[in-house]
């Protein structure tokens, strides 16, 4: 363990600057300017801004999309320091992620879930096969992808995105300053 | 049984009566042909009485205009030889079960019915696997989707067609179930489990999987090789260079291509840093489970170091994107700077490793909830045909590496450790051993790699070669840009398509870091697919949780979970 740590110290601490301004935005779309708006209509309290949930569903995913899901919460990306942060339930939730096409037996858990999350909501879709289904689009067992089935605010394109730009995507959506 | 040539010579008399035909496929690919009805007296004979493992087992459709005709393959293969057993038997729509005989054959069999409609006769469990009676219409005889005649694009109309039903329900005084998924509580693939409980001890779990059936063998039909490759990377995205590589051993044994020696290198690179990487990620997401967070933060940065480093080399977190028909990409190529990068970066990832390693076997914490917890007997590995190093922690081995060997790996030293404590901590021993036998394996291919420059020799024989590939014959101009790398440059691809209007046929293979990985690819006459039959460990592995679970509290479910770190999108395909 100290040799951990004498090893942390010698390399520094590895989470990643952000400059909001440095972003590359070639990789997202943001359908919705006026997010950060609604979501401080939601309560009166501007401290809200910085409590952002995230619920992840995986509709139909290769699984390369939640490794860099995943990938936010490790201490290069530490999105949990702009506020951001996964939890369990839908009930808990602001975001609905949604990574995959929309396979025809995941199609009524993704809707219950988008319904169970309180109002107002954003979705987020990751990946080049969330929107529209990408090379699973017309298959017997898909049904597309989000893209006609719910109100997708942010895109987030690649195959699989790079966190740092999943990251990026919210960050800019929801106005934040980067620290 | 150590020869390959003679080995038809010594079965038992009785089976090599039943053999109507037989031959060599390729080197290793023996095709026994038999009626349907030796078809169980055959199966058990080489799984009960040789003690051959069942590989994998499908249906192809080969209907003419004079009705249905349908060939199904058993793939059977054994520790000791290099070789693998193909039977094959025709049916025009039902077939005998051997589930009660063999488990592994339990989904295989499912699998037809659903989706070749071809009915398993006794089968004990003849629920539905993958299309979902709450939106698929189920017993229609037009209604299977890998029929021939049958559009990829074609879906029913989405309603309610009927229930899902449980196997076995456990009654008693004080048990309760409890359900969980599809949807789960963390960043995690969908599954449907049934825990059946009494107090805190599982009595039984019931999975339910294929949540995510994408359909991705039906969609490759009368694709390319090209566009296929680019699917192979879709089916389990942390596994796309195992997956790749196997879609590519098998097109590439029909199409007779030669691979030069540094592509050989190069990808056995590729695949253990893949292994590697998908190891040190279960490490850090059992680390986590076990609720030691700072070892686990620890992991996280490694894995993401090594992430960064397959960036470095080929422009692509997970290695995407870099195999390709004939050998590699130039994106994907290992040049001296590279090399050099490489071989400084593991050192330090290696040091790293060792490190976390002492850590976590210092923890006394660890060792009380890995140890003794998620059980799987050997039998339990045999009867389901476990692979990988889920049957490796529990003594069978199970490596293609070293069974059939591919690529280069006959020439590199390295062991396939087997232990025989079965539980959850020996599974992570076993990886501690992968881990440091994927360093030494990448090490002995960096000091080996052939010296000359590939890149420009791959880049030579792009700009001579571009109107020769595949691809352009198949009149897909999209990857032009890509090449194929050739020491010996000019392998005339578009002479050594087959002439011959034979479909033909030939098994990819390659252990990937959950276990084997087999593909079955049959090209039509023009070069395009005609059946991919993709098989992932997972398929074969996912069983053994029902067992494993067994008696231990549902606390400790996310543990042996984690243990065997299976994909579902692998699974479900
Ligand atoms: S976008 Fe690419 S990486 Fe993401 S789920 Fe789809 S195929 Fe996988």
């Amino acid at each position: 363990m100290f040799n951990i740590i004498k090893t942390r110290i010698k390399e520094g601490i590895k989470t990643k600057k952000i400059n909001i301004e440095d972003i590359k935005k070639d990789n997202i779309v943001i359908f919705n300017e006026e997010l950060k708006n609604k979501l401080l209509n939601k309560s009166k309290n501007k401290n809200f801004i910085n409590n952002i949930s995230v619920r992840v569903v995986d509709s139909g995913s290769c699984n390369a999309c939640l490794h860099e899901m995943s990938a936010l919460t490790n201490p290069y990306y530490d999105m949990e320091r702009f506020g951001f942060k996964f939890v369990a339930a839908p009930k808990h939730a602001d975001i609905l992620m949604v990574a995959g096409c929309v396979t025809r037996n995941m199609y009524s858990a993704l809707l219950k879930t988008y319904e169970n999350i309180p109002y107002p909501k954003f979705v987020v879709a990751i990946g080049d096969c969330a929107m529209n289904g990408g090379v699973f689009k017309d298959s017997y067992a898909t049904l597309g992808g989000i893209e006609d089935k719910l109100p997708v605010d942010i895109l987030i394109k690649g195959c699989p995105p790079e966190p740092i730009d999943i990251l990026a995507g919210l960050l800019l959506a929801f106005g934040k300053s980067a620290k | 049984m150590k020869n390959k040539l003679d080995f038809i010579q010594n079965l038992d008399k009785d089976i090599k009566e039943a053999v109507t035909e037989n031959f060599y496929n390729q080197d290793n690919e023996l095709v026994l042909k038999i009626n349907l009805k030796d078809l169980k007296k055959v199966c058990l004979y080489f799984f009960k009485d040789l003690k051959f493992y069942l590989l994998s087992a499908f249906a192809a459709d080969e209907s003419k205009n004079d009705g249905n005709k349908f060939k199904i393959r058993y793939i059977f293969s054994h520790s000791s030889i290099d070789l693998f057993i193909i039977i094959e038997t025709e049916t025009g729509g039902t077939f005998p079960s051997l589930s009660e005989e063999i488990p592994a054959l339990n989904w295989y069999e499912r699998e037809m019915k659903d989706l070749f409609g071809l009915i398993p006769e006794g089968h004990p469990d003849p629920r539905p696997l993958m299309l979902f009676p709450e939106n698929y219409p189920q017993d229609i005889q037009n209604m299977h989707p890998l029929r021939k005649d049958y559009p990829f694009n074609f879906r029913p109309e989405f309603k309610k067609y009927g229930e899902y039903s449980y196997n076995k329900d456990v009654k008693g005084d004080g048990v309760f179930n409890i359900l969980v998924g599809p949807v789960h509580a963390g960043i995690i693939e969908p599954g449907h489990f049934r825990f059946s409980m009494s107090g805190e001890p599982i009595l039984q779990l019931e999975i339910r999987h294929f949540w995510k059936h994408r359909g991705i063998e039906k969609i490759a039909e009368g694709k390319t090789i090209s566009e296929t490759l680019s699917l192979a990377e879709k089916i389990s995205g942390d596994h796309c260079v195992a997956h790749s590589l196997a879609f590519l051993t098998a097109a590439e044994k029909i199409l007779n291509i030669k691979i030069p020696e540094n592509a050989l290198y190069i990808r056995t690179i590729y695949a253990e840093l893949e292994r590697l990487l998908c190891n040190i990620n279960d490490f850090a997401w059992l680390f986590q489970d076990a609720g030691y967070s700072f070892g686990a933060q620890e992991t996280f940065v490694l894995k993401e170091d090594i992430m960064e480093l397959n960036k470095y080399l080929s422009g692509s977190r997970f290695n995407k994107d870099i195999l390709s028909l004939g050998g590699i990409n130039i994106c994907g190529n290992i040049d001296n700077l590279r090399k050099n990068v490489l071989k400084e970066k593991l050192s330090n990832f290696k040091k790293r490793y060792l490190n976390l390693k002492k850590m976590l076997l210092n923890s006394s914490t660890i060792g009380e909830r890995f140890e003794e917890t998620g059980y799987i007997n050997k039998e339990t590995i045999l009867d389901l045909c476990a692979l990988g190093f889920a049957a490796r922690a529990s003594g069978v081995p199970s490596d293609t590496r070293k069974e059939h060997p591919y690529l280069i790996y006959d020439k590199l030293h390295f062991n396939s450790k087997v232990l025989k404590n079965r539980d959850v901590f020996a599974r992570l021993l076993i990886r501690f051993y992968d881990i440091e036998e994927s360093f030494s394996i990448i090490t002995q291919c960096l000091n080996e790699l052939p010296a000359e420059d590939i890149n420009k020799a791959g880049r030579e024989y792009a700009d001579n070669n571009v109107n020769n590939t595949v691809d352009n014959i198949s009149k897909n101009k999209s990857k032009n840009d890509r090449c194929i790398i050739a020491k010996d440059d000019k392998i005339d691809i578009a002479q050594q398509l087959p002439t011959n209007s034979l479909r033909s046929w030939a098994l990819g293979y390659c252990e990937s870091q959950r276990g084997n990985i087999m593909h079955f690819v049959e090209l039509d006459e023009k070069s395009r697919i005609s059946r991919w039959k993709i098989r992932d460990p997972s398929f074969h592995n996912w069983q053994l949780i029902e067992f494993a679970v067994i008696g231990d509290i549902i606390a400790d479910f996310p543990l042996v979970n984690k243990s065997l770190n299976l994909s579902y999108a692998g699974n479900d395909l």
